[in-house]
């Protein structure tokens, strides 16, 4: 068979003949075919996105080449969707929250109906080890393993519970430490069931609180074409990036001749053809910080994976061998990785170009230089005498979704550009990228469909320009997608760090100063630069109190993949170092660990008083009256709970860190103490509008962004509970710019505290008319006696009319209206959700090798709108931060190339390898925020690094300073100790 | 993607053999490296699928795995002995192992191949077309001959094994493995991680000469130090 052909094979039951190329694989080819949910995640079938079942057995179809499919079957989740109904295995996955962003759903609902069609009561191993191929970023596996134990139930005729937490009694009374009592048994179920502690000054309510299934979960349990990719445009082109082989160079000159020769091209674009627009990529607020450091396509690259061309061609391939024929002659420079080498006399200048302006100092490539200070720390060390230094190391990583950066672009019938993108930002790309192509914002409608993940990745303007100027420049419709390896190299990853703690301590154990002194990475570009490290600074100085606090970071540019926001922001970073510092002063004063933490941590009125005089609206000192406090924590639930689940005397018990059957093993617990914000204050704003529908059901349009974290759930719930319906009666749509009220989007931990907020006030405009409505059929004077429950308006006497009623009077019969409301909200507060993370390891003294054995982290974060989503987004969260301190990094060789851009060289967990997990949700009610909610996606990023270190350090006594703790590592400080 | 620019699927392992006379023919067997961005070059391929090269047949002196065999296949087969059907299992995750055959995991001679190490202490031997039959220490150094397919790997199925393996994590690519096997002719060790295939070594000096190159992962000293430990450990368990 030589290149054109055609194949038959069995496809969901039916005999299916298609023409294929010979090059082409088989995700491709089902694709083409409508079967949606076979998903792009790597070209060599590592993150099984794309798995089929090929003759009934669970395979990446990324990997087979569609020739290689002829006369076999295959079967894809379409075969399931007969009906509106879900298959009992999709409902399972629905039912125990097991579908984040659903990316790679369809993969593990079809191996889950593989692998009961072969065993129908698999253990908890063989279901890890059907997921083994299948990589998830999101749930740590765990509701993905209970959805399969479901499924298998159901599928054996078993009755089952419907899935919820477990109501776990309070240890504490909400303030005050307890004992450890080592007797007191840890509460019984399922790790994927939360444990959620009640707060006796939570009420209960009727939608707010309950493990509501997710709005979306039908859409993503069938693998519906939901996602930036799902849609087919006629005549629509395929972009490749040409990206820089180099570290650092000149562009001397672009040859496109060749390219633009062959047959298919449409067009190549580099620095010569498209306009010097200055910009910077990060998603943020207008006005994006400076420096405006870069262009579409810029005369210097100044990374390997930086942009140099781009082509759009009728396929991906033509536009593959298009770029193989781009001539660039490049003048390569010196480069430099390290953020030590960055400022050294004779590095090279990153940025010697004349028209990016606000570089601190250009020439010792500091970007940004940032302090703050409250006291006088340079007096308050000096005149201590208990004075601890101690320096960290944390280092790159990667965000790593699932589905990588893609982009689609096209000129609507108006003329319009609409772009349709997986971001984080659909609003602050619109104002972005309007310029960059010359057109005005309101010449650019940006679409947010399904995203599969984004963890910070996404809050960036990334592709949308480059799409945007090839649509204008071939009039057609063009399509941009990252490969795994671009994913890694030429979007965005975690700042490195260097980061020196000067702690002043008093005999007592207080506090005196804290000094923190941070040499931040940036990579060649700003984006985030700035607002990365303002929050590590936040971070790092605002967990505990002190009353001399200082911050003095240096932000500076080199030549390696460009850092920018990633879940957590600079708060990882900071906690890393904090945590590990802590615990060794405690060692040092020769106190226990928790109780020094105690004396010292942020608790309820503590004031956060470096937080003003950081970040994008800094103010001096003197300017406030008054710095912002905690009001709500519940923390010492929070370690009570930890502490009994971890049981923590173990570590104390030679017996147990010492096992006697396993000689060369060590084992050990440890612990993090976890603060972290809710949105920016004054900055992040979203909003909402909901009207009314004839039968009383409402439509939501919110700003919001959900990437698969549950946020339009939870944002529907809120609504439900304030508008006295169902959740099924609240209809979420997010987030288009034409349609959707304004949000900042997804980042900062906002989505539920700030959008919530927004969907609240919106809700309770609507409530207050229909009450009037209300009142009007059931002729009661005073409207506000009217109550809303149940899909019905209720008078205090017991009479009643139906929403559907209300609607119809309203729109249809009498002073006819549109029952509608909008409202948006900024927030004047950042309230901390706490955390007490706590880890178990084993270490291998001989080799070096550390098994994290379990994880448990308890969470204060407010009321939990819905403690599955948020239970979900405490697992996926450990899962990334176990990565980010155990095995995940960036190797580079000496030319700046990264040699493991791929999964498995760069390795992130997979199900058949992950420690226990547990989850507890500690209630305290936060009163700014809507329902009590304070934020939960982001805290899970903080505690696991130094919780394991601290682990390491109670199991062999050496403690280890800088991340990720692979054997090597390990080894080498187990044998300099 | 590498673009494959011909796909052939013989028949017959004469017709097989014929067509990889061609100029930039190679053997596809799964194509889970082929099809993957690990492979650069543009290629035409002979997919061994139709040849029913995919048995399992043992005896009690020896093992037959068909080359077109899946390591799941490998991993679920009862006539395969249970060390081995665990290791073939750990080799990939569940949807690579249905697509990657043993012939593919051979020709590959991936340094870090478990199975690969305890296939050596097995003794196996590689059965080819177009070419005599080699042990399969020989066609890992070597290389498969050219323009030769491989047909199966004999082995002998007997005696005990035992492995030991130190990765990042519990399920990573070990960057050191030792694989040590009691059979009837004695004691075996192989080890991965430490050259550019899996080797034996002398059990009774197993980092002996070693020059492992090094990489992020570990360093060269760092996994001669890791072979002496696991290859102790391999060993210990058989006892
Ligand atoms: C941790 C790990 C990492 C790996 N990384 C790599 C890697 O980076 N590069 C790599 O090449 N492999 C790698 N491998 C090996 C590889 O992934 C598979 O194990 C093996 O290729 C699976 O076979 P396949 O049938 O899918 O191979 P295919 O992709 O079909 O073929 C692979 C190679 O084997 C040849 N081949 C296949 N079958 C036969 C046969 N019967 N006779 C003769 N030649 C044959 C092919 O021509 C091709 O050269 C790795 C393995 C492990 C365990
Ligand atoms: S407040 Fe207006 S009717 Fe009650």
């Amino acid at each position: 068979m030589s290149n054109e052909h055609s194949i038959t094979f069995e496809l969901n039951g039916a005999p299916t003949t298609v023409a294929i190329q010979v090059h082409e694989n088989l995700r491709d080819v089902l694709r083409a075919l409508g079967m949606f949910s076979v998903k792009f995640g790597s070209s060599d079938g590592e993150t099984g996105a794309a798995a089929i079942l090929f003759d009934g057995e669970l395979a990446s179809a990324d990997v087979i080449l569609a020739a290689q499919a002829d006369g076999h079957k295959v079967t894809t989740v379409e075969s399931i969707n007969t009906e509106r109904d879900l298959h009992p295995v999709q409902a399972a996955f629905a039912a125990t929250g097991a579908i984040q962003s659903g990316y790679s759903a369809g993969a593990m609902i079809l191996g889950t109906l593989a692998l009961l069609e072969q065993n129908p009561d698999p253990t908890e191993a063989d279901i890890r080890d059907m997921l083994s191929g299948i990589l998830d970023r999101e749930t740590a596996y765990v509701k993905p393993v209970e959805a399969v134990k479901r499924a298998a139930a159901v599928m054996r005729g078993e009755a089952t519970e419907p899935f919820a937490p477990l109501i776990v009694q309070p240890m504490t009374d909400g303030t005050n430490s307890i004992e450890y009592d080592p007797t007191s048994p840890a509460p019984r179920a399922s790790q994927a069931v939360p444990r959620l502690i009640p707060s006796r000054d939570v009420p209960e309510m009727a939608v707010v609180g309950h493990p509501e299934i997710k709005v979306d979960a039908v859409k993503l349990a069938k693998g519906n074409p939901a996602f930036t990719d799902d849609i087919e445009l006629r005549g629509m082109l395929f972009a490749k990036l040409l990206t820089s082989p180099h570290a650092h160079a000149n562009i001397v000159d672009i040859d496109d001749t060749a390219a633009l020769a062959l047959p298919g091209v449409h067009a190549v674009l580099h620095y010569k053809n498209t306009p010097r627009i200055k910009y910077a990529s990060g998603g943020q607020s207008w006005p994006n910080p400076y420096p405006y450091d870069q262009v579409s396509f810029d005369t210097k690259v100044r990374h390997v994976g930086d942009r140099v061309a781009v082509v759009a061609a009728e396929s991906v391939a033509i536009a593959e061998h298009a770029v193989s024929l781009i001539d660039v002659t490049y003048e390569v420079l010196p480069a430099i990785f390290d953020e030590h080498q960055a400022m050294l006399p004779g590095a090279p200048v990153i940025h010697d170009e004349t028209d990016t302006t606000e570089i601190f100092d250009r020439d010792r490539n500091l970007v940004h230089q940032i302090t703050a200070e409250r006291g006088d720390v340079t007096k308050a060390l000096a005149d201590s005498s208990l004075v601890f230094e101690q320096t960290f190391r944390v280092h790159q990583v990667q965000q790593c979704p699932i589905e990588p950066h893609i982009s689609i672009a096209w000129l609507d019938a108006d003329e319009r550009l609409v772009i349709r993108t997986a971001t984080q930002v659909p609003f602050h790309t619109r104002r972005m990228v309007a310029p960059l192509l010359g057109l005005e914002v309101k010449d650019v409608r940006v679409i947010k469909p399904r995203i599969g993940g984004g963890f910070g990745a996404k809050q960036e303007m990334l592709l949308e320009d480059i799409v945007g100027h090839l649509a204008i420049a071939t009039r057609r419709p063009v399509r941009l997608e990252l490969t795994r390896e671009e994913e890694f190299v030429s979007s965005r990853t975690r700042h490195p760090q260097t980061i020196t703690y000067r702690t002043a301590v008093a005999p007592d154990g207080m506090l005196i100063a804290q000094d923190m002194y941070v040499l931040a990475n940036t990579g060649p570009y700003g984006t985030h630069g700035m607002t990365v490290q303002t929050v590590t600074g936040l971070r790092g100085l605002t967990s505990y109190n002190a009353p001399n606090k200082r911050f003095h970071c240096d932000v500076v540019y080199t030549n390696i993949p460009v850092p920018g926001a990633y879940r957590g922001y600079g708060a990882p970073q900071a906690e890393f170092a904090l945590e590990a510092h802590m615990e060794d002063i405690a060692a040092e004063l020769g106190m226990d660990a928790i109780e020094f933490k105690r004396l010292n941590w942020a608790k309820v009125g503590s004031e956060m008083d470096i937080a003003p005089h950081l970040g994008e609206r800094a103010v001096a000192e003197g300017e406030l009256d008054e710095y912002p406090k905690v009001m709500s924590s519940g923390i010492e639930e929070c370690v009570a709970q930890g502490m009994r689940e971890v049981q923590w005397h173990r570590r104390d018990d030679p017996s147990w860190v010492q096992p006697a059957d396993r000689p060369h093993i060590r084992r050990g617990i440890g612990f993090a103490f976890c603060m972290h914000g809710t949105a920016i204050p004054f900055l992040d704003m979203g909003g909402c509008s909901i009207k009314i529908n004839d039968d009383g059901s409402f439509n939501m349009l919110v700003g919001a962004t959900d990437l698969g974290t549950g946020a339009d759930t939870v944002l529907g719930q809120i609504a439900a509970e304030v508008l006295g319906v169902a959740l099924d009666d609240i209809k979420v749509y997010s987030s288009d710019t034409d349609m959707t009220p304004f949000d900042t989007g997804a980042y900062a931990s906002s989505t539920t505290y700030i959008s919530g907020t927004a969907v609240m006030k919106a809700a309770e405009v609507v409530r207050k008319r229909l009450k009037e409505r209300a009142a009007m059929l059931l002729d009661v004077e005073i409207p506000c006696t009217i109550e809303l429950r149940n899909k019905r308006a209720y008078a205090a006497d017991g009479r009643s009319v139906s929403l559907e009623e209300i609607a119809l009077d309203s729109l249809h019969t009498q002073e006819q209206e549109q029952i509608m409301g909008t409202a948006s909200y900024v927030s004047q507060d950042c309230p901390p959700p706490f955390a007490a993370q706590f880890a178990e390891i084993e270490v291998d003294t001989e080799t070096g090798q550390v098994t994290v054995t379990k994880l448990v982290m308890a969470v204060d974060c407010g009321v939990a709108i819905n403690p599955i989503t948020a239970s979900g987004q405490v697992e996926g969260g450990m899962a990334q931060a176990l990565g980010y301190a155990h095995c995940e990094e960036y190797d580079y060789d000496e030319s700046g190339r990264m040699s493991n851009s791929s999964f498995g060289p760069y390795k992130i967990y997979r199900a058949d390898e992950m420690p226990e997990m547990t989850v507890f949700l500690a209630q305290t009610m936060e009163d700014s925020g809507p329902f009590g909610a304070k934020a939960v996606a982001e805290i899970p990023k903080d505690g696991v690094a130094p919780a394991i270190r601290n682990a390491i350090l109670n199991a062999t006594g050496v403690a280890i300073n800088e991340i990720p703790f692979t054997p090597e590592r390990v080894w080498n400080a187990l044998h300099t100790a | 993607m590498p673009l494959v620019a011909a796909y052939f699927r013989p028949d017959s392992l004469d017709e097989a053999l014929s067509l990889l006379a061609g100029p930039h023919r190679i053997v596809l067997g799964g194509g889970t490296t082929i099809n993957s961005d690990r492979q650069r070059s543009d290629v035409e391929v002979v997919d061994l699928q139709a040849l029913g090269l995919d048995s399992i047949e043992s005896s009690e002196t020896e093992l037959r795995i068909g080359a077109t065999a899946t390591l799941a296949d490998v991993a679920g087969s009862d006539q395969v002995p249970d060390g081995l059907r665990a290791i073939a299992r750990r080799e990939s995750p569940s949807t690579l192992r249905t697509l990657a055959t043993i012939g593919g995991l051979i020709a590959s001679a991936h340094p870090d191949s478990v199975l690969l190490a305890a296939l050596l202490v097995h003794g196996a031997s590689v059965d080819l077309a177009g070419s005599e039959a080699m042990p399969l220490a020989s066609v890992l150094a070597q290389g498969v001959p050219s323009q030769a397919i491989i047909t199966a790997v004999r082995l002998d199925p007997t005696g005990v094994l035992c492995h030991a393996a130190t990765g990042r994590t519990p399920a990573d690519v070990p960057i050191v493995a030792a694989v040590a096997r009691a059979g009837a002719g004695g004691i075996s060790l192989a080890l991965t991680g430490v050259a550019a295939t899996p080797i034996t070594v002398d059990p009774d000096d197993p980092v002996g000469g070693l020059a492992p190159p090094g990489d992020f992962r570990g360093s060269s000293g760092y996994r001669v130090e890791l072979a002496g430990v696991l290859a102790a450990r391999a060993l210990g368990g058989l006892r």
